[in-house]
């Protein structure tokens, strides 16, 4: 989304042009005032070199006898003039901070104008009076060049060049009014006219220098601002195009999902009428698409689920509720009903309209009906086989307890083993039936309140017989009396003696087996210990899972399905219990049972 | 806890093999009096001709299951009161609790041990209130 997004972003808002715009503002007099000065003394060398030149013309034509040595100083006044001025421009040239200094270079600048100026206006005051009238031509045509000549090397800065003209055109007019000539008293006169013009020339090209720097100013940053929204529009381009091959990548992305899909996908309109079908909704419902696309949804529901499906449809389009994996009994073609598991997606549209809701079909009859004879296997696998193991089982038993004819002998030895072996494989049955319902969730459990004294009673009862007969003692110690456990009573005894006749059967003869109880704070503990040989190693992670048994000689010998402990832990996670195990000091191991303990025998 | 011992058993179970070893263990073992009724629809009219102390049900019969027995005498005053037990291979333990609900006085499981059968029997005679 966002990348579909990003070229709709206004370029108002883009940084990058907000800071050219303020940059613009905060630079342009400065820059333009560094810009200025930089061009005055870009032509200062010209003035510097002119005004030499010039300076020594006039020191040879001005040289006369009786004022040589006037003339002389004079020529070193220019010489000192240039060097100092060339020395200023030197250290310009060399400056960093002409942009930040640019003031003060001004400064400098107008003092090198003036002193330039004051040199040559002490020459029209000095040796204009003193000298013939050619000389005297000779020296107001050099005066005159002098000031117009100053106009484009000065005019970067007007008052810069009002100041160089005054200091050469005030000494003038004084020696020109007070020589007493009404000629040069009337020239006089048009001096400052002379004056005024070519400051007025000056303040004009001023103006023009700082209206082109400007312009060069605005050239170039509109120049940047064009860079910089063409570089912005080139990003944004790329990006488009990035954004339009990956819309077009996943929308044959999407197409692939939903033609290769083993489910029935179809594409419905908002009014209920079917716009698209994939080839696995073909097949499941037998129609060709061109059967299907125009016609209402409900056409693949079986009548009876009609009413409850648009119960369903109109939430999802009022609410904008998708439907989730609903078993709605369909109809394909042929009348076959079919059990599908729909999933109904509305697409909404950012102003919250339903453009179109995508279904999903998944036909689970195959699925159900597995499950259903699954059942029913697991059901008559119990009361088949459960109903001839009461004849065996109770028929042995009554033989081996002597209650009818007497056996004896090896008649009898084998009869106790037709009884331990039918026994096994009933408890086999049992085992497989328990890891059945686990798996498939339908374990039930009925919790009581229950003694911790009467269910430890009950579990030594139960087993006392099997221990005795590996020839090991049972012993039964209950350290919290009066404690009660929330439990399936049944499941607690099926996990004691689990526990129980595993320590029974792996306990050397004449070994206790013991039961113990333990108070941990608001828990109690069962153990059941033995000193049988322990757990090997490799063994232990995997104690818990299905058909797990130690892989030794005596484990095999046992017996034992490898489902005991496995249900067992399935049993006390039901009954929110605990169950792990531990080496006993001393040799064995150590199976414990842990539960929350009750307040009360009350529920 | 009733007054007087346990003494007569009914028991209504369609298994021959488990007819017989049912009865030789309550008769052997347990030194109790038995009648066994093979067909549930004729149950009921045993029982009132018999007066048992106590009937036993198998849950999965032919013609009528255990349970549908056991409702049908709830509606005959004359055997109503009877003592029931349920004898069964299979049943989830809420069916159980559902009968024993219902006013079943235990459930035994199949395959029953012979030798503890009539114990069993006792212990739930015993348990039951005056």
């Amino acid at each position: 989304m966002d990348l579909v997004n990003a070229p709709q972003q206004s370029l108002r808002d883009d940084p990058n042009l907000a800071l050219i715009g303020k940059e613009r503002q905060q630079t342009d007099p400065r820059r333009i005032l560094a810009d200025r000065v930089e061009q005055l003394y870009d032509q200062l060398w010209i003035a510097i070199v002119a005004g030499f030149v010039v300076g020594s013309i006039a020191t040879f034509e001005l040289w006369e006898p009786g004022f040589r040595g006037l003339v002389l100083f004079w020529w070193a006044l220019v010489s000192l003039m240039s060097v100092a001025s060339a020395a200023l421009l030197l250290r310009y040239r060399k400056s960093r901070n002409k942009l930040a200094e640019a003031d003060r270079w001004l400064r400098w600048l107008g003092l090198s104008a003036l002193a330039i100026g004051s040199v040559w206006g002490f020459a029209s005051a000095v040796f204009f009076p003193s000298h013939t009238d050619e000389q005297q031509v000779f020296l107001a045509f050099l005066i005159t060049g002098v000031v117009t000549g100053g106009v484009p090397l000065f005019s970067g800065s007007w008052p810069i060049y009002a100041l160089f003209a005054a200091s050469i055109l005030l000494p003038f007019a004084y020696v020109l009014v007070n020589f007493g000539n009404p000629l040069f008293t009337e020239l006089a006169a048009l001096v400052p006219v002379f004056y005024a013009v070519n400051v007025a020339v000056a303040y004009r090209l001023s103006q023009v220098f700082v209206t082109g720097y400007r312009l060069r100013y605005a050239y170039g940053e509109l120049t940047e601002d064009y860079r910089t929204l063409n570089k912005r529009l080139n990003e944004q381009l790329v990006e488009l195009q990035e954004a339009s091959r990956q819309v077009e990548e996943s929308g044959r992305k999407l197409a692939l999902f939903a033609d290769r899909a083993p489910i029935a996908v179809t594409e419905i309109a908002a009014d209920g009428h079917i716009q698209q079908v994939n080839p696995a909704a073909e097949i499941l419902f037998g129609y060709a698409p061109a059967e299907l696309i125009g016609k209402p949804f409900s056409i693949l529901l079986a009548p009876e689920a009609r009413a409850e499906f648009d119960r369903h449809w109109r939430t999802l389009i009022d609410a904008h509720k998708p439907l989730l994996a609903e078993l709605i009994t369909s109809l394909r073609r042929d009348g076959l009903e079919l059990s599908c598991e729909w999933t109904l997606t509305p697409l909404v549209n950012g102003d919250g309209r339903i453009l179109s809701v995508v279904a999903q079909g998944r036909d689970l009859s195959s699925q159900l009906e597995a499950e259903r004879l699954k059942k029913e296997f697991t059901s008559t696998l119990s009361h088949e086989l459960r109903t001839p193991l009461t004849s065996i089982i109770g028929s042995l038993q009554l033989i081996n307890s002597g209650v009818v004819d007497k056996v004896e002998g090896e008649a009898l030895q084998l009869t106790v083993i037709a009884e331990r072996n039918g026994q096994r494989l009933l408890d086999l049955i049992n085992d497989l039936l328990d890891i059945e319902k686990i798996r498939s969730g339908k374990f039930d459990i009925v919790p009581e309140m229950i003694a911790v004294d009467a269910l430890l009673e009950e579990a030594q009862l139960l087993n006392r017989a099997f221990a005795e007969r590996y020839n090991v003692r049972l012993l039964t110690r209950n350290e919290c009396a009066e404690t009660y456990i929330y439990a399936d009573r049944k499941r607690m005894l099926q996990v004691l003696t689990n526990l129980i006749s595993n320590a029974s059967k792996f306990s050397p003869a004449g070994e206790c087996v013991e039961m113990l109880t333990e108070d941990r704070g608001k828990r109690i503990r069962i153990r059941v210990q033995d000193r049988g040989p322990g757990i090997p190693e490799d063994f232990r992670a995997k104690i818990f899972t299905r058909f797990s048994q130690a892989e030794t000689t005596a484990a095999r010998q046992k017996g034992g399905t490898g489902l005991g402990l496995a249900i067992c832990k399935h049993l006390m996670e039901l009954m929110d219990g605990q169950i792990d195990f531990q080496d006993r000091p001393g040799g064995g191991s150590v199976f414990w049972i842990e539960m929350p303990k009750q307040l009360s025998s009350r529920d | 806890m009733p007054t007087r011992p346990l003494e007569k058993v009914l028991y209504v179970e369609d298994d021959e093999d488990i007819q017989r070893i049912a009865r030789m263990s309550l008769e052997r073992v347990g030194k109790l009096s038995v009648e066994i009724v093979t067909n549930s629809t004729e149950a009921i009219a045993r029982m009132k001709v018999f007066q048992p102390d106590l009937v036993m049900l198998d849950w999965m019969m032919p013609e009528m299951d255990g349970p549908t027995l056991f409702r049908k005498m709830h509606e005959d005053p004359e055997v109503a009161g009877l003592p029931v037990v349920f004898i069964t291979a299979k049943a989830s333990p809420r069916e159980l609790e559902e009968l024993v609900r219902l006013g079943a006085k235990g459930t035994i499981s199949k395959p029953f041990s012979p030798k503890d059968l009539p114990d069993q029997l006792r212990g739930l005679w015993a348990a039951i209130p005056d």
